[in-house]
């Protein structure tokens, strides 16, 4: 760390280097005592060594909340969403995914949470005008074989799905070459893979989209019961490790949960209810969670029945910090996933 | 974000016409949502100006709009925990500058510290310095400070229960201590901790206009959920998701 960058005096610069303090992360961690006592400064010093490196770290960090609600560049601006490809699923989320922070899709299985994140993978790469992030995704499989027929299918569909883009603009995206697929069965390759792989796909502007699919295959066999205080840790690491990405580099990171059958209790009584795996420490880490479920409507709504060959799915909202729970209708269709109004 | 907006509601409305420091560790501060709050809370004045026909009534609603409302609230994102650490010391200069501040809100204060700590220890010393400091805040500028934290499981002997993240020591740094829990599809508050209110719960909304009572305002005490009085002495709070 180069002190002499800062605004500091001599005095306190040469105390600096001779206490061997090598980075501001280390003046915040020490008490005004410590600090007092390894560099031999007055109380007065110190304030003023804490006031300077505060400032330079936080130099011009303050925005009021009407800069954020006026802010309409692409990159920074809060308004700005990956959309989901459906007017009607859009509408549900407001606009779409927001671009940071990290949303979870749970849902039992064959519910349509891989449909989601592959029809994700292809709006990401839309232009922004039509709700994409102009550049590539990520999908880092956990469990499954990426399904890579399935993913041609959807490509070959995109200009029926994406009848709101024009059809030169289809054409020109080479959807196939910007996913990056990943394998990571279990824990430490899905900890390199994050740290390497993403970090410099990220870095290099090639991807904003992030799909883990699924977080919670990584976590069935290798913990019991006993372990529960390591399997929080890991969690709590990968979703602060997830988190400063997606801060970072203002992407979306889109984790697919499974659900388990829970014992909750009410007031009235003990029920069981279908809730996402690994527990509340996964879920502070969340800004936004969404399930799926298959339904099976006795009398289809109107229009359903019309165009679907199998059942019925809802997507809903079960928290956000913008949204009120509420749902909504799709199916799952050759060309992709489509909301029903 | 409801008291960031209720804190600028004007003194002739019932509110002490504050300005509102808002630091975000988590990026969950979603500024639309904020925008429904405020118009919604503008809203609810013109009625009442309507309503009782008074000319300060009406003045005060010159100034109190949806976008000096937002111009109001100042927004700091934090990204981990050493960038908290050095926003708190630069807060008491910020609040000198800015003298119409009276609410600090840190959403949440958990989060940056539950993780990336071998030394817990390290993590005591450095909440409990936070904690001090932020009362000193609080008192100088009377300005009332509230911290969001997280729920965490405890493994008792043959259960386990939901409790405030951040430990026993943490616990002792606020002053009051409301947390936020469900019943069925029931939204509660329950005042854990307060000097001078006994323990209670009650039952409140969380509507598209923010936060509501569950019954017509007969209820005499927390209207709005976690609204401060303002006749009482400022204090630190903490809230729990």
């Amino acid at each position: 760390m180069d002190w002499d960058q800062f605004d500091l005096n001599p005095k306190t610069i040469a105390a600096l280097k001779k206490a061997d303090i090598k980075s501001v992360k280390e003046v915040l961690n020490l008490s005004g005592a410590d600090l007092q006592r390894l560099m031999k400064l007055s109380s007065a010093d110190i304030q003023c060594l804490l006031k300077t490196v505060s400032h330079t770290l936080r130099r011009n960090s303050m925005l009021t909340a009407l800069q954020l609600y006026q802010d309409k560049d692409h990159f920074t601006s809060q308004h700005q969403k990956l959309s989901l490809g459906c007017s009607v699923l859009d509408n549900l989320l407001k606009g779409g995914i927001p671009l940071v922070g990290i949303t979870e899709l749970a849902g039992e299985s064959s519910a349509g949470k891989t449909q989601i994140s592959l029809q994700l993978c292809l709006c990401v790469q839309y232009p922004y005008k039509y709700g994409g992030l102009e550049s590539g995704a990520v999908y880092i499989c956990t469990e499954d074989v990426f399904p890579s027929k399935r993913l041609q299918q959807l490509i070959d569909q995109q200009h029926k799905l994406r009848a709101d883009v024009p059809a030169e603009i289809i054409q020109k995206i080479r959807f196939g070459n910007s996913i990056f697929v990943e394998q990571a069965a279990d824990l430490d390759t899905f900890q390199q893979c994050i740290t390497r792989r993403l970090s410099l796909l990220l870095a290099r502007g090639m991807v904003r989209l992030v799909v883990i699919d699924s977080i919670a295959a990584l976590f069935r066999c290798e913990f019991g019961a006993a372990q529960s205080a390591l399997k929080a840790r890991y969690l709590q690491t990968f979703g602060a490790q997830l988190h400063s990405l997606s801060t970072r580099y203002r992407t979306p990171i889109m984790c697919i949960n499974q659900v388990w059958q829970q014992t909750v209790s009410y007031s009235t009584g003990t029920g069981s209810r279908v809730t996402p795996a690994l527990g509340i420490t996964w879920s502070n880490q969340l800004l936004m969670r969404l399930m799926v479920s298959r339904v099976s409507l006795p009398g289809h709504s109107p229009g359903a029945a019309a165009h679907c060959a199998g059942s019925v799915r809802t997507l809903s909202v079960i928290f956000a910090p913008h949204l009120p729970p509420s749902f909504c209708y799709y199916t799952v269709q050759l060309e992709g996933v489509k909301g029903i109004k | 974000m409801q008291l960031a907006v209720d804190v600028q509601i004007p003194e002739c409305f019932g509110g002490i016409a504050g300005e509102a420091v808002f630091i975000d560790t988590e990026g969950s501060f979603m500024v639309d949502r904020v925008v429904d709050i405020a118009a919604a809370c503008v809203q609810h004045c013109h009625l009442i100006a309507e309503a009782q026909q008074e000319e300060d009534l009406r003045k005060a609603l010159e100034t109190f709009s949806l976008e000096n409302i937002l111009s109001h609230i100042y927004y700091f994102r934090c990204r981990d925990y050493t960038e908290l650490l050095a926003q708190v010391y630069l807060l008491p200069e910020f609040l000198s500058e800015h003298s119409k501040v009276r609410l600090v809100v840190i959403d949440g204060i958990a989060f940056p510290f539950r993780h990336d700590f071998e030394d817990l220890s390290l993590r005591t010393r450095l909440l409990n310095g936070l904690a001090q400091q932020l009362i000193i805040i609080a008192n100088d500028h009377k300005s009332a400070v509230v911290l969001t934290n997280q729920m965490t499981t405890r493994i008792g002997q043959s259960q386990s229960t939901l409790v405030p993240a951040l430990g026993e020591s943490w616990g002792h740094a606020a002053t009051v201590r409301l947390i936020f829990h469900w019943d069925n599809s029931q939204r509660l508050a329950t005042l854990y901790k307060s000097p001078s209110q006994k323990e209670s719960t009650i039952a409140y909304h969380i509507t598209s206009h923010g936060f509501r009572d569950v019954q017509p305002p007969a209820v005499t005490h927390s209207t709005e959920g976690t609204e401060l009085n303002p006749r009482k002495r400022p204090r630190t709070e903490e809230e729990k998701q």
